[in-house]
């Protein structure tokens, strides 16, 4: 709600005879805990209340509080242990260099268009006289003071709003190569001095028309065109931001003493115990071990579903804690967790550069030579044929071809792309990837997994021989219970079915697709997971199958029954509707890929080694397809690079250590086909940006050389064709929402 | 009238905002008084026997200063004090300051009433009032904007909400217009010359008239609306961010519209066209604020229904659209050459001051008068109900009636024969105008009796309050 | 239009002290957080008598 500003008298050392320019520091921390606008006050009037702080500033709704004080009087620490005794978190905000960074540059860009807007608008009010009064009728001394008038007020506009396209012209002069800011400075600067001149000496070789208030529209509406995709761009990276900040960077953790302390995130180890509020992002993987909450794990898993959870169940890093503060003990860190996978691929897309952007420059350069030397054939031809417009021509064709919408045409649309696509779970690594979904005409599969899932219904176990008819229930609790650690949808089968034994599991370790292990009170060390490799399957091959062992001894499988995802048959459908090719490509048994390939109506092959994989992808390419690739991205590393855009569907530890393209977050096959239909969207509204700025400026070149065009259409033209631009961008950023689709009935993989 | 800090617990300054609050009313229903009564004249002419005191030509500046300066001036005050305080959560910076403001502006619009019936008068619309008076205006004026601005210096709340904005731009505006128009060189006590002459004067007149409607009636009464509103309703204003750029688009806009007054007169044609072209781009934010206090209501238009304060507020934006459309429309030169001084104009005015300023005044006194009295609603609900509708009545009379008798006027003056004369007399304009200069005396009746109805609801609202001190929420202490 | 030679410099100088304001505005903050800003008056009366004013 509120944001409240306290500001302390200015502590009057009695006394002490402080340094007059005694150091002040200044730092911003992150809260948590904070769920209301009273918490707000609640913190700002702890902090106050130390001695030596001068300045508070807690802001509610970015959870952050700014504080000034005196450093030999207090210290940050000392703040950051006043706002634990009151009952919140706080530790120093790292992260709000980037934002005050960007916090500055959207101010000075305001400032620039306020000021060249206001300057405009005034400059209109007084140039309106001279295009309205008939001729004789505006006296000329009051000619000439609406046009000082002028002068001063674009004063402002060139010296400070237009510094920008200066500067940026005298950067690529110097660097010795042509840029798009050289025409829009060149014609700025000419039409202001050539108004100038008229102003100061009417008599003189400039004439006496002015047009300072083309020179201020102009700059205002190139500025707000800035403005638009400033603010784009910087809504995107506050929206990856805001995702990866989801986790909290403090933490209370309890101390052995029984007391709390604030502690940074990051330096949580496996074993601490920390005190999660409602409302707040779990900080790691670890188990609950104080009261009962329901959770929201979709930002991680997918699941919708709200889940319940009591002391001893497994509590996920990033998602959410919806209902009651609890205690959780921490299990894993960092790095491991599925969620610092995500974040790592979301900081990685924000930097990479397209290639299509590079391939713009390169026809950026000629393309501003051709504007160059056309306004000075202009102006050499004009000022032949009629001395006293030449200037104004000149400036014309420079003001009219800037080339700003080719600038803007695929940058704006690929970004929107990406922040469409990232609303749907598609996550990219890298925004080349667009260009490449776009012209896909061939998906291979590689895990089933993509397209089917288990029913819980389906689960059967078989155990190991001698294995008594007592002790299978306790087998399938223990399972239930160790499954529950894990993310992979055949633990979270097995934990569905049978109901968990409370075991106090110690020394967690999960290697992503293969297994789960733990330790458990007797210390007797129990995997759940893949069967090891030179096993051989006991009972039917079609369906998956879970080992379950202790000390490397196998005492139990689980078999399941898959069937179809919903969305995958449809996706297919679609997808093959448009003419794309979908094979399935997998490691995976035999007959259960040919079982699944049958139901989707696609071909497939199992049992393929990665070798395989990758020579089947390069024949293909080798034919002319553009292949993408969707797999689990652990094992075939060459394989994802080798095809022309790959995604990956898994945890965690995968993503990080993958080389897709892209992640698919919700495991849905259907996402696939939503990110091919935004990538040739974006693709489209690209190739719409271009053509438009082409015929833009085809049809306006001519004119401005014939002299059919004043140096104030110009600019409105050149503005107008900036901003439809940026706005057909805008398009793709209002794409459809994240709406799961309603679960069709299912389809039995035939076992 | 406390200064808080004896209490024990810091508490605004409500003691000025309570005084201007019931000088509102007071002021009102004389002014609107004075309104009928010239309405009548001109129906009635011989209404006042010839009693130069009383004559139309003295009564009318009394009736424009009253409504505008003592009623709508008063009502501003008391709403600008009682919302800086409230949006910063500090008590008024000097409070005595403030109280010299109370009884400089109360003195300011005695001395009026007692030198405009006298004839004592420099001539210029809006800015009658003598030298001695105008300065006066001043001094009481920069007390006013110290006091005010010396609130906001002294926040504790770092965000200044957008309805502060709006008063602190009309405060400085009127200051800059009144000076600048005001300047005059004095003959004697009670007689000055205007410094300008002529068509240059007339330009500066109505620079001053226009912008005086603009930031005083509008801007300033905008910032009652902005904070208003969203109190009575219970909902934020729709959308903040709007607010802000509503506010700067006003500003940009404003200070060319002026020679819109002076169509066809001897001002050059190209200033006059400078008016038309600003005075239409006036329309585009204007609209933006009446959309945004219009939507605040998103979501819970039942209140409409049920709560007559809303009811008064929401219809005053409706007003206050109509004439932002209107006014443009009128500025437009060839709607002018039928409009210029026909009773359209009239009508134009009144849907503004009776529909926007009107309302919104007796909408946001509704709200402030029971909270200076220590109770959270007005006496009667009903009565206010009935207010509304009397009121609603009497200004739907009038401005029809203005509008049917503008046109009317503007096309019997100009109505020539095919040999160039004219058909009509003026006389006879005159006297078709006749049956709607009664309508419209009833409209005024009706809107004065509605006032009459608000003073009753006051007064038993005060009989049965008490002037409460209100705490200063104590969020920053924890 | 004499006049003019008062009123231009005049509204000049205005639009100077305008652009100051908005510049003081702008860096002292007032345009971040916009958002909740809106909301912010329903805080600041903590009389029983609007308890139940609060949206």
């Amino acid at each position: 709600m509120s944001s409240s500003t306290l500001t302390a008298e200015r502590s009057v050392a009695l006394g002490e005879k402080g340094a007059a320019s005694d150091a002040t520091s200044v730092a911003t921390f992150r809260l948590g805990g904070m769920d209301c606008a009273a918490c707000a006050g609640v913190i700002a009037g702890a902090i106050r209340a130390i001695a030596g702080v001068d300045r508070v500033d807690v802001s509610a709704a970015s959870r952050c509080a700014t504080v000034r004080w005196q450093a030999s009087r207090t210290s940050a620490g000392a703040i950051a242990d006043a706002v634990a005794a009151a009952g919140y978190a706080a530790v120093p905000d790292t992260a709000a260099h980037a934002r005050a960074m960007r916090r500055d540059e959207s101010r000075a860009a305001l400032w620039r268009l306020f000021v060249a807007a206001f300057c405009a608008m005034q400059i209109m009010m007084l140039a309106a006289p001279s295009y309205l009064a008939a001729a004789g009728e505006l006296a000329p001394d009051l000619r000439q003071l609406l046009a000082i008038g002028s002068w001063m007020l674009t004063l402002p506009v060139l010296a400070f709003s237009a510094r920008p396209f200066l500067e940026g012209a005298r950067r690529s002069i110097a660097s010795r190569r042509i840029g798009m800011d050289v025409p829009v400075a060149l014609g700025i600067v000419v039409a202001f001095v050539a108004s100038s001149g008229a102003v100061f000496d009417p008599g003189g070789p400039f004439g006496h028309e002015v047009y300072f208030d083309s020179v201020a529209m102009f700059v205002s509406f190139l500025l707000a065109g800035r403005w638009l995709e400033l603010r784009m761009r910087h809504r995107a990276e506050e929206a990856l931001e805001n995702a990866t900040d989801q986790i909290p960077r403090a933490s209370l953790r309890l101390t052995q003493a029984g007391g709390i302390e604030s502690v940074a995130t990051d330096s949580l180890s496996p074993g601490d115990r920390v005190r999660v509020f409602a409302g707040d992002a779990f900080p790691a993987d670890g188990t609950l071990i104080e009261g009962t909450t329901t959770t929201d794990e979709s930002i991680v898993t997918g699941e919708s579903r709200l889940l319940a959870k009591s002391p001893g169940d497994p509590l996920i890093a990033g998602s959410r804690n919806v209902d009651f503060p609890v205690v959780m003990r921490v299990e894993q860190v960092g790095a491991d967790t599925r969620y610092e996978a995500i974040c790592s691929l979301m900081r990685a897309v924000r930097t990479s550069k397209p290639k299509l952007l590079a391939q713009v420059d390169r026809w950026a350069s000629p393309f501003v030579w051709f504007v160059l030397f056309a306004a000075a054939c202009a102006g050499a031809v004009w000022s032949v044929v009629d001395p006293a417009r030449a200037l104004w021509v000149v400036v014309s064709v420079l003001i009219v071809t800037c080339p700003c919408a080719l600038s803007l045409a695929a940058p704006s649309a690929l970004l929107a792309a990406a922040g469409a696509m990232g609303r749907r779970g598609v996550l990219l690594r890298r925004i080349d990837a667009i260009e490449a979904m776009a012209r896909v005409d061939t998906i291979y599969i590689d895990k089933t997994g993509t397209l089917t899932e288990c029913r819980r219904e389906q689960v059967s176990a078989v155990f190991a021989p001698g294995t008594g008819v007592d002790d299978r229930p306790a087998l399938e609790a223990l399972a239930a219970s160790l499954a529950g650690w894990s993310t992979h949808p055949l633990s979270r089968a097995i934990a569905a079915t049978y109901p968990p034994s409370s075991i106090a599991w110690q020394h967690v370790r999960e290697v992503a697709g293969r297994w789960i292990e733990a330790t458990d009170e007797t210390q007797h060390r129990w995997r759940l997971g893949a069967p090891p490799d030179d096993d051989v399957p006991a009972a039917s091959s079609a369906a998956a199958r879970v080992c379950l062992s202790v000390d490397g001894e196998q005492v139990a499988s689980f078999f399941f029954d898959e069937v179809l995802r919903p969305d995958a048959a449809s996706a297919v459908a679609a997808l093959q509707h448009e003419g794309v090719e979908v094979r399935i490509l997998s490691g995976d048994d035999p007959e259960r890929v040919a079982a699944i390939a049958a139901l989707l109506g696609v071909d497939g092959v199992g049992a393929q080694s990665p070798d395989a994989k990758l020579a089947a992808v390069r024949s293909a390419q080798r034919d002319g397809r553009v292949v993408a690739m969707i797999g689990d991205g652990v094992n075939d590393g060459p394989v994802l690079a080798q095809a022309d855009v790959s995604f990956a569907m898994g945890d965690g530890a995968s993503l990080a250590r993958g080389e897709a393209d892209g992640v698919l977050t919700f495991n849905r096959f259907a996402d696939v086909m939503v990110a091919r239909t935004l990538a040739r969207k974006a693709l489209r509204i690209v190739r719409q940006n271009f053509a438009w700025a082409a015929t833009y400026n085809a049809a306006c070149i001519p004119l401005a050389l014939t002299g059919h065009m004043p140096p104030w259409l110009a600019g409105a033209g050149m503005a107008a064709s900036s901003l439809l631009v940026v706005t057909n961008s805008f398009r793709l950023s209002r794409g459809p929402r994240n709406a799961h689709t309603p679960p069709a009935a299912d389809v039995p993989v035939p076992s | 009238m406390e200064v808080g800090e004896d209490v024990g617990v810091p508490t605004y300054t409500d003691g000025p905002v309570r005084n201007f609050a019931l000088a509102a009313v007071l002021w009102g229903v004389v002014g609107m008084t004075v309104g009928v009564l010239i309405a009548a004249q001109l129906a009635f002419p011989d209404l006042t026997y010839g009693i130069p005191w009383l004559s139309y030509g003295r009564l009318r500046p009394l009736h424009t200063n009253a409504v505008i300066f003592a009623f709508g001036g008063c009502a501003l005050m008391a709403t600008s004090f009682h919302v800086v305080q409230r949006t910063c959560q500090v008590p008024l910076f000097l409070p005595k300051l403030a109280s010299f403001v109370f009884w400089g502006w109360q003195l300011v619009i005695v001395l009026a009433a007692i030198t405009l019936p006298m004839g004592l008068t420099r001539g210029k619309e809006y800015a009658e009032l003598e030298w001695p008076i105008t300065i006066l205006i001043a001094v009481v004026w920069i007390a006013y904007a110290v006091v005010f601005f010396g609130t906001i210096g002294k926040r504790r709340v770092q965000h200044i909400y957008v309805a502060n904005w709006f008063f602190g731009a009309f405060i400085l505006a009127v200051a800059l217009l009144h000076v600048v128009n005001g300047a005059s060189m004095p003959v004697e006590f009670w007689k000055s010359y205007s410094a300008y002459a002529g068509v240059q004067d007339a330009m500066v007149q109505w620079w001053y008239g226009h912008n005086a409607v603009g930031f005083f009636l509008t801007a300033g009464f905008l910032g009652m609306m902005y904070y208003y509103i969203p109190k009575q309703a219970g909902r934020p204003v729709y959308s903040y961010r709007l607010s802000i750029v509503h506010f700067w688009a006003l500003i940009f806009t404003y200070m060319w519209a002026g020679p819109h007054h002076l169509h066809y007169t001897a001002l050059p044609d190209w200033a006059q066209s400078v008016g038309m072209i600003f005075s239409l781009v006036l329309l585009a934010p204007s609209w933006g604020g009446m959309i945004n206090g219009v939507m605040t209501l998103s979501g819970a238009w039942h209140k409409l229904r049920d709560d007559p304060i809303i009811k008064f507020l929401i219809v005053a934006l409706s007003f206050y659209g109509m004439s932002t459309f209107e006014g443009p429309m009128m500025s437009i030169k060839t709607v002018n050459a039928l409009s210029h001084y026909t009773d359209w104009t009239i009508g134009h005015v009144h849907s503004g001051a009776l529909g926007w300023v009107g309302f919104i005044s007796m909408g946001s006194l509704y709200y402030l008068i029971p909270r200076m009295f220590g109770q959270t609603a007005m006496y009667s609900t009903k009565a206010i109900d009935l207010h509304f509708w009397i009121a609603t009545l009497g200004i739907v009379l009038y401005i029809a009636a203005m509008w049917i008798a503008g046109v009317m006027q503007g096309l019997m003056w100009r109505a020539v024969n095919p040999d160039g004369t004219l058909v009509y007399t003026f006389v006879e304009g005159v006297k078709a105008t006749w049956p709607f200069y009664v309508v419209r005396l009833v409209g005024g009746l009706l809107y004065l009796s509605g006032m009459l109805v608000m003073v009753w609801n006051v007064l038993m609202t005060v009989r049965q309050g008490r002037p409460t001190p209100a705490a200063i929420p104590q969020l920053v202490y924890a | 239009m004499d006049i003019l030679y008062l009123l231009i410099p005049l509204s000049i100088v205005a639009m100077l002290a305008i652009v100051g304001v908005f510049a003081w505005a702008l860096d002292g903050g007032q345009f971040d957080d916009i958002e909740q800003q809106g909301a912010a008056i329903f805080d600041d009366d903590t009389s029983s008598l609007d308890r139940h004013q609060r949206p």
